[in-house]
């Protein structure tokens, strides 16, 4: 196990180098040029070639890509990600502005989808072909079907139309005011929790239905165990390994990916923060967004495949 | 066994409920009861559609920084928050002019300090604008080219501040007034010119007091301002959301009280009818127009016939008719804009290509250009555009579908801000490309310098010396009537030869809740944003 461990902690470097150089290439290849954006302005802008020659130079961008990738790989090892060439801020201090709200709608709404999946799942697995099932895969194939963000607007036009109230405009940390946080936050976080709660239900249903037909689960309910017993501790733990797979790699998506239903409801997070460092060819703030990202899913993916031997004790890594 | 599985959701949805009831009841507001007497206090709350690039609005040209960073700042002049365009004194007392137009004198209000308490005196204006008008190595300055006529900026006392020019200019004291040329501390440019991209320390009614980047820009009152009892308000406090719908729906839950750019009719009305006379919709023209840069240097844009048939085959009074309630564009108008006191007059923009009324002879007309062109059965053109919805993406799909009835396909190839940039401004990748002109007020040195060869905003790479000509001889006169002139005939030059042409002139909706007392909408959202005299008549 400890072999395994640490094979998979060593691999999480060459991994992070590959999405390093592609990332820092295909920022470099796409059109656009971060010095005409800041010279440029919005509408307007009169730019004298020399301006834009010193420009580069500040930013370091009149150095060949080699040096600017290896500056800035240097810069990583010593936890050090730049200046954004946007706002002259160090990048850590703008991610960390944003990480917390992004970190507590992924956890909230990675909760929401698992307490709503999981339950109805299994029961949609245990009443098969019933009225039930039928009414909770509608559910699910809806949530799947309906982008989390159109939901996001009709839920907030429905609360000023109807209500003439709509959620503030302004991340609180629950630490500071838990009432305004929930305010803000319970939307994003049941829409986003609908739509990852319908992945995970139909998931659950299918891996339950598959286990409910297993030998030794017909061996269970032969020994007369009650359905309770059946469902939960014998089925229930056996059908969560591609459930907890699936959960896992929406949580890390979510951190990163929630650009829209940040727009829609006003979140300064992390998914609107590289949708926008992209637009403005910040190079230093897309690497780094980029890079911590792909380590929250190689991480994750870890903590996954290390999950799977706790649940099921017949498998072992070496 | 499956009862307590079932009841979690309905739970869950209860205590959802419950607290959302709650929540309504916490943040109801009242309607606003109309007062005379400007009231004291309150934070004026507003919503703006993007982060600003930097803080410093020497070094940027966005909405996104002036209407953030205004209330901070104190300019030389400015214009008239009441009367649109009257230019009048901020931190100049008087001013006078010579009598050779060479020498502009200005007394400074005496008392000024700036946020840090430290005295405000001529050597700042001086510092400020020799930031802007002889920027060092290192600073951009997008505005320099508008002062070409200043040789040197001069502080005799502490209390003067003299512009010495090398020729007259019409526009200097319009350009004086630029909401732009706040006034920063020169201890600070001395020792870092860059440093109010990241900080603000100004003279203005507000001071600085935080700025998260995506979420929220605050200022808090001034309790030194140098205009006696002013601000009215505690502070002001912008939250920044890039989407549209969100910022209506903010302004219609009373989470923000006023978005000072735009808002698209559609959205307008929804408001107008939930809210009623809570709300209050100031529409004014926009001194703003979207037009089509025309790549002069490639074929077939470099033969007249061709640019003259793109322009005389958009019918602009339909276009107007059909995109106001979609986009705000509204008027039809030559390259300043209608209803100023520069515009060409209508019979004489009705003689241009493309600007008749009679749509059909246009279209006739336009594929006989065509046709003598070497183009009988059309051409195929791209047109490449800004990836943003309002007003850039409709504009093109109506010019498309224009375009076509004379043989034109023109395919729609919207490009991300960047890319549209750099095929317009750099490297001239392009046939045609949407185009705005937006500016701080109808100064034709403002508007009309982009039509002048080399200019880096002439996107659409022409050089008529004629043009150059007319465009040098108006910035140097000094009688309205004669400059008026200079300016139509560049206008007919420009719009005759089609070397670009315009589309539509922009309008805008400026909505506010009718609380929003003692604010006047300008003709854009970069003037009158210093909110010294908006009081709220209710919080």
């Amino acid at each position: 196990m400890r072999t395994y461990l640490a094979k998979r902690l060593l691999l999480i470097v060459p991994t992070l180098f590959g999405v390093a150089a592609v990332v820092f290439l295909i920022m470099r290849v796409i059109p656009g040029d971060v010095t005409l954006l800041i010279l440029g302005g919005d509408q307007t802008g009169r730019i004298d070639p020399q301006q834009l020659a010193a420009m580069r130079h500040q930013l370091g961008l009149d150095q060949p890509l080699a040096v600017q990738f290896g500056t800035w790989l240097w810069g990583v090892l010593r936890l050090d990600f730049g200046t954004s060439l946007w706002t002259g801020q160090p990048v850590i201090d703008e991610v960390l502005i944003r990480l917390p709200l992004s970190l507590e709608v992924a956890i909230l709404a990675t909760i929401v989808s698992v307490l709503l999946a999981i339950p109805l799942g299994m029961i949609a697995a245990v009443r098969q072909d019933t009225w039930v099932d039928y009414l909770i895969r509608i559910v699910s194939i809806g949530g799947q079907a309906i982008p989390s963000f159109w939901v996001g607007i009709l839920v907030i036009l429905a609360l000023v139309i109807y209500f003439g109230w709509g959620p503030p405009l302004e991340f609180t940390p629950p630490w500071v005011d838990p009432w305004a946080n929930f305010q803000q936050l319970v939307w994003p976080v049941l829409t986003v929790g609908y739509r990852y709660a319908a992945v995970t239900t139909r998931m659950t249903r299918s891996t339950v239905l598959e286990v409910l037909r297993e030998d030794y689960i017909r061996t269970a309910w032969a020994k007369g165990l009650r359905e309770r017993v059946v469902v939960i501790r014998h089925a229930l733990k056996n059908a969560m390994l591609p459930v907890i797979t699936l959960v896992g790699t929406e949580f890390a998506f979510l951190i990163g990916g929630l650009v829209v239903t940040e727009t829609v409801f006003t979140l300064n997070g992390v998914g609107r923060f590289v949708v926008d460092a992209v637009a403005h060819r910040d190079y230093p703030v897309v690497q780094a967004l980029v890079f911590l990202i792909a380590l929250c899913f190689v991480v994750v993916n870890l903590l996954i495949d290390l999950t799977y031997a706790w649940l099921d004790p017949r498998i072992r890594y070496h | 066994m499956t009862a307590p599985i079932r009841h979690r959701p309905l739970f869950v949805s209860l205590v959802a409920l419950t607290l959302l009831l709650g929540s309504f009841a916490a943040t109801g507001r009242g309607v606003a009861t109309a007062a005379d007497t400007p009231r004291r206090g309150g934070v004026l709350l507003a919503v703006i559609g993007a982060d600003p690039p930097s803080l410093d609005p020497h070094q940027e040209s966005t909405f996104a920084n002036i209407e953030l960073v205004a209330p901070l700042y104190s300019t030389l002049l400015q214009l008239d928050p009441y009367d649109y365009p009257k230019i009048i004194g901020d931190l100049a007392t008087e001013w006078k002019i010579s009598s050779d137009g060479l020498t502009y004198t200005f007394k400074i209000h005496p008392g000024v300090k700036f946020h840090d308490g430290s005295p405000l005196t001529s050597a700042d204006v001086k510092a400020s604008y020799n930031k802007i008008i002889f920027p060092p190595q290192g600073v951009r300055s997008v505005r320099q080219n508008a002062y070409t006529a200043v040789a040197q900026v001069e502080a005799p006392d502490p209390a003067t501040v003299v512009f010495k020019l090398k020729f007259p200019s019409a526009s200097l004291l319009a350009n004086l007034a630029s909401p732009w040329n706040v006034i920063f501390p020169k201890s600070y440019l001395d020792r870092d010119p860059n440093y109010f991209k990241t900080h603000a320390i100004g003279s203005g009614p507000f001071k600085f007091k935080g700025y998260t980047r995506g979420s929220t820009f605050e200022g808090e009152r001034n309790p030194a301002y140098f205009v006696k009892d002013r601000p009215y308000l505690d502070g002001y406090k912008f939250y920044i959301s890039p989407e549209t719908s969100v910022r209506a729906a903010a302004i219609r839950s009373g989470r923000a009280y006023i978005e000072f750019r735009d808002l698209p009719s559609a959205e307008v009305e929804a408001i107008k009818k939930q809210l009623g006379d809570k709300i209050t919709v100031q529409e004014t023209a926009m001194t703003g127009q979207w037009g089509i840069a025309i790549n002069n240097t490639k074929k077939p844009f470099d033969d007249v016939r061709v640019r003259k048939a793109l322009s005389l085959g958009i019918d602009r009074y339909t276009m107007a008719r059909v995109l106001y309630p979609l986009t705000g564009l509204r008027y039809v108008g030559g390259l300043m804009r209608p209803g100023s006191e520069w515009a060409l007059p209508a019979p004489e923009l009705e003689k241009l290509p493309g600007f008749g009324r009679d749509i059909e002879k246009n279209r006739a007309e336009a594929r006989k250009l065509l046709a003598e062109a070497g183009y009988p059965n059309g051409l195929k053109v791209v047109l490449k555009n800004r990836n943003v919805k309002l007003p850039y993406q409709d504009f093109a799909v109506f010019l498309i579908g224009e375009w076509r009835k004379i043989g034109i396909e023109a395919e729609h190839r919207p490009l991300e801000t960047a890319a549209w940039f750099s095929d317009g401004q750099d490297t001239g990748n392009f046939e045609l490309l949407v185009a705005p002109t937006v500016e701080f007020m109808d100064d034709p040195d403002q508007f009309l310098g982009r039509y002048a060869t080399g200019s880096t905003q002439n996107w659409g790479r022409f050089s008529d010396p004629q043009v150059d000509d007319l465009f040098s001889r108006q910035a140097r006169s000094l009688d309205p009537v004669e400059r008026k002139r200079l300016i139509n005939d560049l206008e007919k030059r420009v719009l005759g030869n089609a070397y670009f042409t315009t589309g539509l002139w922009w309008s805008r909706n400026l909505v506010h809740w009718s609380k929003v007392k003692n604010y006047v909408a300008p003709p854009n959202h970069y003037t009158n944003q210093k909110l010294q005299d908006v009081w709220l008549s209710e919080d």
